[in-house]
Order: C-alpha cells, then structure tokens, then sequence
C-alpha cells in the first residue's frame, strides 16, 4: 500500500517522472533543433551546371559553348538555356567567360583573325584572358567558378569578378 | 531558488492553485495502466504539432512540388527523415490511442452522468482526428495518398441525398487535384488543429472539473 506519508517512494517516483520526461523532451528537441537550424550549417554546393566534356574544348582558341543550366533552390530546380565562352591554353586549366561584355551586356564573339574579342556594340576588345584592350568596357570579361569533375568541365553560374 | 520563483509565479497568476488544482489532483482507488490511454493520446498530439510545424518548414502545397519538397525533407535536411517518421508513426498512434481510450471509457461507464459532455465532446476530437488522418495522406502527393484520396471522396460520393455535393466539396472540384491539395493543406494545418486545439480545452476543463470517474465497482452491483 502505497501512503503519501512514503517520501523515500515519492521522491523517488517524482525524480523518475522527471528523468523520463526530460529524456523524452531531449529526444524530441535534439532532431527537433537540427532540423531547425541546419540552414546555419548546411553550405551548399549546389549550383554546378555541366557545361560539356572537356575532351571538345579546343587548346588555344576561345569557344562558344551552349548548355542547359540547372538552378537549384531548395527543392525545386529550375533548367534554361546558357552559354558560356571557354578558353583554354593546355588542355587542363579552363577559364570560363560569361558571354555578355561588361559594358552594356552585349554577346561579344571571338575575332580568329586578329586574336582577341570584340563586342559589336561599342567596339570593346578584349584578348584571351579577357583584359580590356580598347573600349568602354569598365571591367574585365567577368569569370565563372570551374571545376572538371570525371572529364566533363561544370561550372557554377555565379560571376565572380576577375582576379588581377 | 525553487521556492522564491514559486512564490514569484504564485503571486502574479496564482501557480499553486493552478498545480494543485491541475496537477495535484485526488484519484479514485484502483486506477491502473488503462487510464493513461488519454495522456498518451495528448502526448501524440503534441509530438504532431512539434513535428508538423517543422514539416511544414519546407513543405509546397503544389501538385508540381509537394513531392519533391517531400522527398527534400527526407533526403537533403539533417533528421529530417526521423521527423518525417515521427508524424506517419505518431498519426497511427493517435489515432490507435485515441480509440482505445475511447473503448476504456465506453466498456467501464465513464461517459455516464454527469460525463456526458466529457464524452461528446471526445467523440468529437476522436472524428477530428481521423479528419486529421485522412487530408494529411494526401500532402506527399505521392500515388498511395492521391490514390486514397480518389477511394475516400469517391465513398462520400456514395452518402445519400447529398454526396455529390459533399465529395465536391472535399475536392474543392469535380476531381482530385491541385485545389483539393492546397485545400486538404488548409484542412490539415489550420482548421482542424484549431478545431481540436478548442476540443481539447473543453474535454481537459471537463476531466478536470469532474475529476477522473473509478473503474466500476464489483461490490455495488
């Protein structure tokens, strides 16, 4: 029979009650808390698009390349049309170009005969490592984040002002 | 320190009272384990409501995403899937425990006077609750909840009288699609949460106010 006169009993059953309770609410919270504040620890590294195999790229010429860019957010992911101008000099090293000049945003192409690129707008020109030669261009050709992942070169769309 | 913020707490909203009163109450003699029936399925409840807002963190009452955000929250967020889980499990339990404490009450008397309202008032959370099962398979969007959905709308379409009337307006349409997604969405998180949310209150004063009915006595027949 058990008396409330029992403290021995009492404490004992009100520690335990509370040691279960606290387990259970800590089993709750701790998933409960990571779940919550991953977004502080979780860096993605999402938002590579593959461009194309890096066997196609010629050495030593800049080249057009057109693809499907992917954009992740969250959950859904988003595909459109890209391109992005590519340069090479030894097959390894890859410098990937965002096509539009960075004066007014115009698609610049590549001038085979006299070696550098030139926008049609307003006459930029800028050489293969994308420095301004001659123009309004305020900047140089803005550059993409590479990375060559099993032969296939993937590249991240976010411009990432040039270095030098 | 225990004493002081007691004593802090007693004098500004009366907690003594409100533990003695809620928490410190007399028991009848010979309670046992079929008693705690209710408390379990209070407990479920909370672990719905904690895991449901979590869910509902990153969850897209689309046709086009709900299954992607789905499959998000199980894949790509850390514990999400042990969440997940929790919610499909802990609904089961709900509903599992709601019922046997509902068949405790039946099968030894408690709903008897001057429980009745106690009583009708649970049957009420207890139709919640299954209302809280039903829209809350179709949110994964995959083919088992959309296909349940079809089967479920179908049989109120059966209902005399009005089930036509009754299945459109589950299916906010003639048939299962994006409304009754973002419809079921609503349904699920807001109405009938706030519904049961009331339900309990008054179930919760009522026990409190009644105190908790002994099991039948063999002696007194």
């Amino acid at each position: 029979m058990i008396t409330v006169e029992d403290p021995v009993r009492r404490t004992l059953l009100k520690r335990g009650i509370a040691l279960m309770g606290g387990l259970l609410f800590a089993g709750l919270m701790a998933p409960a808390g990571g779940y919550f504040l991953a977004p502080l620890w979780r860096h993605s590294d999402e938002g590579w698009s593959e461009v194309g195999p890096v066997s196609a790229i010629p050495v030593g010429t800049p080249i057009k390349v057109d693809f499907v860019e992917r954009k992740k957010d969250g959950w859904a992911t988003t595909e459109g049309r890209a391109s992005v101008w590519i340069v090479t000099t030894d097959g390894a090293q890859f410098t990937v170009y965002d096509p539009r000049c960075t004066h007014l945003g115009c698609p610049y192409r590549w001038d085979t005969e006299k070696g550098v690129f030139l926008c049609p707008c307003h006459t930029a020109i800028f050489d293969m490592d994308g420095h301004v030669l001659s123009g309004p261009a305020p900047r140089p050709l803005d550059r993409l984040l590479t990375k060559v992942e099993d032969g296939r070169l993937l590249i991240r769309a976010v411009t990432h002002p040039q270095e030098t | 320190m225990r004493r002081a913020v007691a004593t802090w707490l007693d004098e500004r909203c009366g907690w003594r009272t409100l533990k003695r009163v809620l928490l410190d109450r007399k028991i009848p003699k010979g309670v046992g384990w079929l008693y705690t029936l209710g408390s379990i399925s209070l407990f479920c409840f909370l672990l719905q409501v904690v895991t449901g807002i979590l869910l509902a963190m990153n969850y897209a009452a689309t046709p086009d995403q709900a299954y992607l955000s789905v499959k998000y929250v199980t894949e790509e967020i850390p514990m999400g899937a042990f969440l997940r889980g929790l919610h499909k499990w802990g609904a089961s339990a709900m509903v599992v425990f709601a019922t046997l404490h509902m068949l405790r009450v039946y099968f030894m008397g408690a709903f008897k006077y001057p429980r009745e309202m106690t009583w009708i008032v649970g049957l009420a959370i207890w139709l919640l609750i299954l209302g809280l099962g039903f829209t809350g398979y179709l949110l994964p969007w995959d083919q088992k909840g959309y296909w349940a959905t079809v089967v479920g709308t179908k049989i109120a379409e059966q209902a005399p009288f009005l089930g036509e009337e009754i299945a459109t307006l589950l299916r906010g349409g003639a048939q299962v699609g994006a409304v009754t997604l973002t419809r079921f969405y609503a349904i699920h998180l807001l109405l009938l949460p706030a519904c049961l949310v009331i339900g309990l209150l008054v179930h919760l004063f009522l026990v409190i106010w009644h105190g908790i009915s002994g099991p039948p006595d063999r002696e007194r027949r």
